[in-house]
């Protein structure tokens, strides 16, 4: 087979037993991998929603057909139903995991059951061991992989997770390749939950490519695109991710204090451009990578990746705080303790404002960089008001009555762009299959980067189509697996003609979008399935109902009613936000 | 009475120029004129980061005028006038 390794494992925790999954070239063709194969096989070993801490939920770790051959192609995805929101959920993280695990012989690995015990899994040439990981417990995530490296062949990539996960926090990462993250949505807790610490894939298997005159002419070719891309050559090189934090600003939609204001004074201090001056040693480099988006950073004290644009956000202006060391050795603890940042900083975010509107009486302060840390270690090991940080901020803000103060979608907290400055962004926001999550649709690159075209960022019109659009290439991407970020430099045409040349399949670019709109609308399913309907596609009623007076977003407010009915109707769903009975045969679901 | 424009430098023109913002005198004139004479007063070319050789805006070129991204105004013809504030940020992205 080309592209694809042909075998997909399931191992069940409890009994130690494995078997072979067997899926179709068709569902494969459908599918693709990643993401979309990685749905596909939840929904169907996981059709009833379950509880996600239950031993029968499946935790699937996928590769794409992509995986291990083109540049950018190192990256795996998590699929599961997340403990923060109860929705379908997939998490995807770079560096190289992915790639060797593909090495190892495998499209993805299906795990159930419950160890009685802490076990790792080390996958090698296509068998899985399952090892004892007792003296791994309560490991930090670096520690973890530092300790498997010892104990396996050379070259051998570890995911794991740190005492988040081992705490079953609703929000707790996986961890690989020291500092990437698969951050979002808990899928480190349900590690956690099947007593699994890691998992270790080490092989030598190489990936069949179709056609490899082709392969090489094209990858030559795209290798230049990038280099003469001035986001993918250029910016994302010297000055990373948080090189946004100036852009979103001046656009007056840099969420500040929970979403208060959209102007953040001190923006300047916490920006890409200052942490190039200051904490930056080198950039770094995930597989295969031409761009190399990541940051090696430095304080006085210590040392660690990043922080990328998200994080410097989610501890910098979410909570007032305009100290980067301290922003960057909160991130270093998330890394460590293996957390999801954007979670854990919009929570604590939320915390200041319950503790500033006399609903909470835990001392949360507005801009107390000091306690910063300590918030995250003991959210990870749950333990003092960490234990209810480790709520979450939708349960956090329910549990002392003031739910409208928690800044989340379906449970899962908004990311860095307040969405009264881009309305398709808060579309977006509103129908993501994960909840309030960039990345499904990041309506960000037309309504403020401009790419690939400019669209009004004030505007409702056609954005319902835009949005769909963007979610069903960026399920497209996930599933193939590549970097968003070659989005700056190459569309779906370019991925069309890469898996063109790896699977020799002759994708064309419709049969993509169509696989994209397949898989989105299967988590819709899912989602539907537990309890998702069209009220739970909204935002916190802070974006309806309060507008900024200062900044370039000041006087807006979403105006999420022009655009849902309209983006159901190009979803081909209900007006209970339900794939109609066509839209299923359509796309033979 | 004359007054400036005060012209601020984001991303990587920050780092070319090393400087975050310049003052250029005003004349009520277009975005381009201004920007040219920016150019002078900085001491170095950086439009061709902005502008393609048409002197059109770059895919992902950002110039804001008050905030406000003048691909919604009158692109590079839009007036600009003294204690204006322009933005300018090379192609930038992230997420």
């Amino acid at each position: 087979m080309n592209g694809w390794m042909g075998k997909i494992i399931q191992i069940d925790l409890g009994s130690n037993r494995q078997q072979a999954l067997p899926v179709t070239p068709e569902t494969l063709r459908r599918f693709l991998g990643g993401r979309g194969l990685g749905v596909k096989l939840y929904t169907d070993l996981c059709p009833d929603p379950l509880d996600p801490f239950a031993a029968e939920n499946a935790l699937i770790f996928m590769t794409g057909p992509l995986t291990g051959t083109v540049m950018t192609s190192g990256r795996y995805q998590v699929v599961s139903r997340s403990p923060l929101t109860g929705t379908i959920c997939d998490s995807s993280s770079g560096g190289s995991f992915g790639a060797v695990l593909k090495s190892a012989g495998l499209d993805g690995l299906v795990i159930r059951g419950r160890a009685d015990h802490p076990v790792y899994l080390f996958i090698n040439d296509g068998g899985i061991e399952v090892r004892d990981a007792a003296d791994l417990w309560g490991l930090n995530t670096q520690q973890t992989q530092k300790a498997i490296h010892e104990r396996t062949p050379a070259k051998t990539s570890v995911a794991c997770i740190g005492p988040a996960g081992e705490n079953r926090v609703p929000f707790a990462a996986i961890m690989n390749d020291r500092d990437r993250a698969a951050g979002r949505g808990g899928m480190g807790a349900i590690m956690g939950s099947k007593n699994l610490k890691a998992v270790a894939a080490s092989g030598n298997r190489a990936v069949v490519i179709a056609d490899p005159e082709a392969y090489q002419a094209m990858n030559a070719r795209l290798d230049r695109a990038v280099d003469k891309n001035p986001v993918t050559g250029k910016s994302l090189q010297v000055l990373g991710t948080p090189v946004l934090v100036n852009v979103i600003n001046a656009h007056g939609m840099f969420p500040t204090r929970n979403f208060r204001s959209g102007v953040f004074n001190d923006a300047e201090g916490i920006s890409g451009e200052k942490i190039a001056e200051t904490l930056l040693q080198r950039q770094s480099a995930c597989y295969k990578c031409p761009i190399g988006c990541g940051r090696t950073t430095k304080t006085r004290n210590r040392q660690g990746e990043g922080p990328e644009y998200e994080t410097v956000w989610a501890f910098g202006a979410q909570l007032g705080i305009s100290d980067l060391t301290a922003i960057a050795e909160a991130n270093y603890a998330c890394n460590e303790l293996g957390l999801d940042t954007i979670t854990m900083g919009s929570t604590i975010g939320c915390a200041m404002e319950l503790h500033e509107a006399g609903a909470l009486g835990e001392k949360m302060l507005w801009g107390d960089a000091n306690r910063l840390v300590g918030w995250v270690q003991d959210t990870a090991c749950r333990r003092g008001f960490g234990a209810e940080l480790g709520l979450g901020s939708r349960r956090l803000a329910a549990k002392y009555g003031r739910p409208e103060l928690a800044m989340q979608v379906k449970g899962m907290e908004i990311p860095a762009y307040d969405p009264r400055g881009a309305q398709g962004m808060a579309l977006s926001y509103a129908t993501s299959n994960r909840g309030g999550c960039h990345m499904r649709g990041y309506m960000i690159m037309p309504e403020i980067l401009g790419h690939p075209v400019f669209l009004d960022r004030f505007s409702t019109a056609g954005k319902p189509e835009i949005v769909a659009l963007f979610q069903d290439i960026a399920a497209v991407v996930d599933s193939a697996i590549l970097c968003r970020f070659l989005q700056f430099a190459m569309g779906i045409s370019t991925f069309s003609e890469m898996l063109r040349a790896v699977t020799g399949l002759d994708f064309s670019d419709e049969e993509l979008l169509t696989a994209g709109r397949r898989i989105y609308t299967l988590e819709r399913l899912f989602n539907n399935r537990a309890g998702f309907m069209r009220a739970d596609d909204t935002l916190p009623p802070r974006f309806f109902q309060e507008e900024f007076q200062t900044g370039s977003s000041r006087h807006r407010r979403v105006r999420l009613e022009e655009m849902l009915d309209a983006y159901y109707a190009v979803r081909g769903w209900d007006a209970q936000g339900a794939p109609s009975a066509a839209t299923l045969a359509e796309l033979g679901l | 009475m004359a007054g400036t424009v005060t012209v601020r430098f984001y991303a990587l023109l920050r780092r070319q120029l090393k400087t975050a913002a310049i003052e250029v005198e005003a004349d009520g004139g277009s975005l381009l004129e201004l920007l040219t004479r920016a150019e002078e007063l900085a001491g170095q070319g950086f439009l061709d980061e902005l502008l393609d050789p048409g002197n059109e805006l770059l895919t992902g070129t950002i110039i804001l005028v008050n905030g406000e991204n003048v691909r919604l105004k009158d692109y590079l013809n839009t007036r600009v006038r003294a204690g204006d504030t322009v933005d300018l940020f090379s192609p930038a992205g992230g997420g």
